[in-house]
């Protein structure tokens, strides 16, 4: 879909970008990675003509990039960074339109995409379309800027640091985000980052860079056990175990057989088809499936007092998305001192839960729990 | 233009309106100290101070509002004060004008004669001290209804007393009607002048701006340029441009030079707006707008001017308060401007006459800008525009 071919910028004497060839295939994510000044965010930019090549040759879906004028060929790429970019005089959905806008869309079909994009990056349209950019958190803005890069449905991304101006916590959420929309619209996505966690998680290939020059450009299972240099080594780190957790998606290995308990129910009803006293415990949800805690089924439970022995919790604190990595699944374990956490989706619906077994078999597992299936892990 | 009623800042909302106190001490002293109005028996004698109760009852409502204005500048806390304060200074300012009509009326009975009420330093002090009451108002938030109210409270009673007759025995509007062709004239001449510069500079400082904003030597020749042709007195300007006009064989005097130093002086403000307008918008968002496949034309109008088009206009009213000023000097160089009234007026010692030159410069300054600053406000993005003091 994308191909560089031996592509070269030169500033003066400074060589940027030092004849480089890569090839991106339809619905994959390139992630390009490496220490900064290393040439890829020129990379990046030599792709949508922000910059020019000196030398070397671009093709986008096997048109030549300079076959067609810059603006043209932008408005076939998306386009998300650092900096978001928001236009601070317009409001949200007037932002997200500006691509369709210079594309002569029609109001209503732009209408009705600024809707979908917004639900799509989970803010809902009512109360954010009419909202200006500086009513917007960081993590929103963000979610904004991708929308707005979607907005005219380009077959390819390029984003530079997407996410890189939000905290962690954020960071991390817009991470499984993204994963999540990528899995339902496959596109084309170049992706510049100088964070590695990001780049295992959302890569199906990484480029490693360095002084302009392609040192390895390889899956990230492969870049992790088989770094083709001492740089890709010790830049890919030393934890190289918990980053391949950062690749396994939670609702990949996940248990769905979890013992529940409906509370509202009436006590110690049990609804699962596994038996509490083989699992010793339950999950407690509420009539609607909301997860309230887990009840200890060791000790037990009389009729006089329902709810003896339950825990109760806040989901929002204790519990992980199917989204999220089976690395953050892990952190949240160690963090709370539990053996396992349960999985919620966004309202708090409980789906099941991951226990440190499942952490074991991800790791001792190697390639074989690659979250590209929802089948987790047996297509390989 | 939204503003939150209970976003007041404190500072402005909680302690003591020193701002308004003093307004209200300065009409209050206008009245006490000064004459507010003064009989001449023509029209270059020295006035004689009248006692404040020649102005009838209006003449005691001004007292009475000056020192209602001062309890609530004190006194009075949050929005209601800024509400009373206005309230005070609008009818402060009406009841002047009923009071000098009174006055007028009351003092020279017999229209014929020559001799005439002129308006006191006491009035004037008056006029400043509720322009700052209605200035120490207006820093608080309020509603538009509010201002238009006050403004319109004024107005109405201005002409009304016009209307009643006793004005026009003012000296000032005597010095009009014996003069009002020439005045008309003459408010016409300076509003064109203004008008033509004003255009002038606009067509060739905005270009100028974008230009500097995009081309680092001509930032710096521009900006400096037009900083040193500031620093030039007017009068000295004029002279200045006697010369090279007259080597391209055009005159030295007369519209013409008139028109190239008002767009001259005009165009400071306009190019350095325009350039750091420009020079403010964020620059990732024109990577994002180009990123997107706007071309750099779209970049300018879809994203660069709407940014920069409040500071853009707020150069263009300084730029109009600034020309107003100076189009008085151009009466100099025989453009008849209402400078040539200034002027006469000091010729002959006519205080009046030089008033009614000064008068109306000062009323298009301040129409000129409350237009502008409107239109700047109109202009502004919701996205853009500051929160509300």
């Amino acid at each position: 879909m994308i191909k560089l071919e031996n592509v070269t910028k030169r500033y003066g004497d400074k060589l940027v970008v030092d004849g480089l060839s890569l090839e991106v295939a339809e619905g994959e994510v390139c992630v390009l990675i490496g220490p900064s000044g290393c040439g890829k965010t020129t990379t990046l930019r030599m792709i949508n003509r922000l910059v020019e090549p000196t030398s070397g040759r671009i093709t986008v879906g096997d048109r030549d990039v300079r076959s067609a004028a810059p603006e043209e060929l932008r408005r076939g790429l998306g386009y998300a960074i650092q900096s978001v970019g928001l236009f601070p005089h317009l409001t949200v959905a007037a932002n997200i339109m500006t691509v369709p806008r210079l594309l002569g869309w029609e109001r209503s079909r732009m209408r009705a995409r600024v809707d979908e994009l917004l639900t799509l990056v989970g803010l809902a349209p009512d109360a954010y379309a009419t909202k200006y950019p500086r009513h917007l958190s960081g993590g929103e803005a963000q979610r904004v800027g991708v929308a707005r890069a979607l907005a005219a449905d380009p077959p390819v991304l390029l984003m530079d640091e997407p996410f890189g101006a939000v905290d962690p916590l954020n960071r991390e959420r817009l991470q499984g985000e993204f994963a999540r929309i990528q899995r339902d619209l496959r596109k084309t996505v170049v992706f510049v980052t100088h964070d590695v966690d990001e780049a295992i998680r959302l890569a199906d290939r990484i480029a490693v860079m360095k002084d302009g020059r392609l040192r390895q450009y390889d899956t990230p299972e492969r870049l992790l056990d088989h770094p083709a240099d001492k740089f890709v080594h010790d830049f890919m780190g030393a934890d190289r175990a918990l980053k391949r957790l950062g690749r396994v998606r939670v609702d990949t290995v996940m248990n769905t057989a979890v013992p529940r308990i409906d509370r509202s129910g009436g006590g110690a009803a049990l609804t699962s088809p596994a038996s509490c006293a083989v699992e010793r415990f339950a999950y407690v949800v509420d009539a609607a499936g909301v997860m309230e805690g887990w009840s200890d089924c060791r000790e037990p439970e009389s009729s006089e007092s329902p709810g003896s022995g339950v825990t109760l919790i806040d989901w929002r604190e204790a519990t992980v998305r199917p989204d999220d990595s089976l690395k953050e699944a892990l952190s949240h374990m160690l963090e709370l001192g539990f053996r396992r956490i349960a999985v919620t989706d966004d309202s708090g619906h409980l789906l099941g839960d991951v226990s440190l077994a499942e952490v074991e078999a991800a790791l001792t597992g190697g390639d074989s729990h690659v979250a590209t299936s929802p089948a987790g892990g047996l297509d390989r | 233009m939204v503003r939150e009623p209970d976003n007041i800042d404190p500072g402005v909302s909680h302690l003591a309106d020193r701002v308004g106190a003093t307004g209200a001490l300065i009409v209050l002293a206008g009245c006490a100290l000064l004459p507010l109005y003064a009989l001449r028996a023509n029209r270059i004698v020295p006035g004689i101070a009248q006692p404040i109760a020649a102005g009838g009852p209006a003449a005691w409502v001004l007292v009475l509002l000056a020192m209602v204005a001062l309890a609530a500048a004190l006194r009075a806390r949050g929005p209601s004060r800024a509400r009373l304060e206005l309230a005070c200074a609008a009818g402060m300012i009406a009841s002047l004008s009923w009071a000098l009509a009174y006055a007028a009326a009351n003092i020279t009975p017999d229209p014929a004669s020559p001799a005439r009420v002129s308006i006191g330093a006491g009035a004037w002090l008056a006029i400043a001290g509720a322009a700052a009451v209605w200035f120490a108002a207006t820093r608080s938030p309020m509603s538009r209804a509010c201002r238009v109210g006050a403004a319109a409270l004024v107005a109405v009673s201005w002409l009304a007393a016009g209307w009643w007759g006793g004005l026009a025995r003012l000296s000032i509007l005597r010095e009009y009607s014996s003069q009002s062709d020439a005045f008309w004239n003459e408010v016409g001449t300076h509003l064109t002048l203004v008008g033509a510069a004003l255009g002038l500079a606009i067509v060739i400082g905005v270009p100028l701006g974008i230009l500097a904003s995009r081309v680092l030597r001509v930032r710096r020749v521009t900006l400096s340029a037009v900083g040193l042709i500031q620093t030039i007195p007017s009068l000295a300007l004029l002279g200045l441009l006697v010369l090279p006009l007259a080597a391209l064989g055009l005159p030295g005097i007369g519209p013409l030079p008139a028109i190239i130093a008002l767009t001259l002086y005009a165009l400071l403000p306009i190019v350095r707006n325009t350039y750091l307008g420009l020079a403010q918008v964020d620059a990732s968002a024109i990577d994002a707008g180009l990123g997107m496949g706007m071309s750099r034309s779209q970049v300018l109008t879809r994203v660069e001017a709407p940014l920069a088009l409040p500071l853009v206009i707020e150069g263009v009213r300084a730029a109009a308060v600034m020309t107003i000023g100076i189009a008085a000097v151009v009466a100099f160089i025989g453009v008849g401007t209402l400078g040539v009234l200034i002027i006469t007026g000091l010729g002959y010692q006519a205080d009046d006459l030089i008033l009614l030159g000064a008068v109306p410069m000062v009323l298009m300054a301040v129409v000129a800008d409350a237009l502008l600053r409107a239109l700047g406000r109109f202009v502004t993005s919701p996205g853009i525009r500051e929160e509300a003091r």
